[in-house]
């Protein structure tokens, strides 16, 4: 799996809960409630686990995290910088 | 530190769930002494005793447990509002704020059917409007309340933590100890002006000004993360020192209280000294981010759950006291027992109830119990 496909699956099982709202990767997370104070941080720690990439704290930041596919850009280029 | 605030957020709901086993621990040492003792023993024989400390001293840690969700949440709404926007969307703000009280009435209706089935309890419907408003149904349910009136304020609070975050901590803080010091006359037993007497009966715990500087202290962290991060870590020993002999004193100072006041039973309060307390330990608790926590992912996951936890663990924990109470009142008279019985299903079981709906096809409504 890609690194949108795997976002989009933690997202859609872990925070949505297999609630049934389609979302698309272009979706905005918080406006439409999918991610919570505890859910940006549970965001956050997955993808340090799964990635094997610190976050750095002033990255965790709504321009990055807005939607899966900003997360996803972020991630491509916070990974190639690193 | 952005991973550290959901291993604050775990500690904190152990801290909860401790704080309310505590809380019934005193309820059987006091209230329900003549269940296990002769109806001769004085209600409060057992103040001094061992029990009575640890729970003090476990009552004494605790206070920071709410100070350390509404840091959480304030931090999010600094996250949510971003870098380029003037501040936090009002659909956030919405969304959190339908995310939090829809498992909040499911909750409270749940409060107030055990109330009619166990105590017979029935209300107009006005008194039962009144208590959702205020977060009545149960004593800890007044933090959605609480949590509510702050994601309300939120936008207008965000400008303010760009710019003037300085001042806007010094009048939340000062907003905050004005409204602490209210309860003052009632902690020591004084008479006040009668005019002055509903101010000071009850200061409702729901009410924003009561946290006013923790939720801000949040928002504030979350858009001067780097400067505020380098100067608590520059002073991270003072901190620690801090929490050590303000933990300490504010066992002493509430001991000093109860002395003055001559009431031996009365409730815990959040005191002046305990606000220095919780922001020593806060401090600390990220000035110290380097060092490792035992069972941090632990920690993280129950923090990660610790919204679900919170609502669902008072009704458990009611009916397991009331159950010991009418079924083994022996068990009251040893704290030892009684309190691993409260603490192990008043986790276990909310845990247990999460995880199972998690696993279940009724999941897509988990958002609705839970948050």
């Amino acid at each position: 799996m890609d690194t949108q496909a795997i976002l989009m699956d933690y997202i859609k099982k872990e925070l949505m809960k297999g609630r049934n709202v389609d979302i698309s990767p272009s979706d905005d997370l918080l406006g439409s409630g999918i991610i919570d104070s505890l859910g940006i941080l549970q965001l956050v720690s997955f993808i340090e686990e799964r990635f094997n990439f610190q976050v750095p704290d002033e990255d965790v930041v709504f321009e990055n995290f807005f939607s899966v596919e900003a997360l996803t850009n972020y991630l491509k280029n916070a990974q190639a910088a690193a | 530190m952005i991973r550290r605030l959901l291993i604050l957020n775990g500690l904190a709901i152990l801290g909860v769930i401790l704080f309310h086993s505590s809380g019934w621990g005193f309820v059987a040492m006091f209230a329900w002494v003549h269940r296990y003792m002769p109806a001769t023993t004085d209600t409060f024989a057992q103040a001094g005793g061992t029990a009575y400390y640890a729970f003090r001293l476990i009552e004494q840690l605790i206070v920071v447990s709410i100070p350390a969700f509404l840091f959480v949440s304030g931090f999010f709404i600094a996250f949510a509002t971003g870098r380029t926007h003037k501040t936090v969307g009002w659909n956030i703000v919405g969304a959190r704020i339908k995310n939090l009280l829809i498992p909040y009435l499911l909750w409270s209706l749940l409060a107030f059917a055990m109330g009619m089935v166990l105590d017979g309890r029935r209300l107009s419907p006005l008194a039962y409007v009144q208590l959702l408003l205020t977060g009545g149904a149960t004593p800890a349910y007044y933090y959605v309340i609480l949590l509510c009136q702050f994601y309300l304020f939120s936008p207008f609070l965000v400008p303010l933590a760009k710019k003037h975050w300085v001042l806007l901590l010094s009048v939340a803080l000062v907003l905050q100890l004005a409204v602490q010091i209210l309860q003052y006359p009632v902690i020591l037993g004084l008479d006040v002006p009668s005019g002055m007497q509903p101010f000071v009966d009850r200061v409702p715990k729901w009410f924003f000004a009561t946290r006013a500087f923790w939720f801000t202290l949040g928002v504030v962290f979350g858009f001067h993360l780097k400067t505020l991060k380098a100067w608590i870590t520059r002073y991270k020993w003072v901190w620690l020192g801090l929490t050590v002999v303000t933990y300490v004193l504010g066992v002493i100072e509430w001991e000093m209280y109860i002395k003055w006041s001559g009431h031996i039973g009365m409730a815990h309060r959040e005191t002046l000294l305990d606000n220095v307390f919780s922001i020593a330990f806060i401090f600390a608790f990220f000035a110290f981010a380097n060092v490792s926590i035992l069972w941090s992912k632990q920690l993280g996951w129950l923090g990660g759950k610790s919204f679900g936890i919170y609502m669902a663990h008072v009704p458990v924990m009611e009916v397991t006291a009331r159950a010991i109470y009418h079924l083994a009142p022996w068990l009251l008279a040893y704290q030892i027992l009684f309190q691993p019985i409260l603490i192990v299903l008043g986790l276990g079981i909310p845990l247990l109830l999460i995880v199972l709906m998690e696993r279940s096809p009724a999941r897509r409504y988990y958002q609705y119990v839970f948050g």
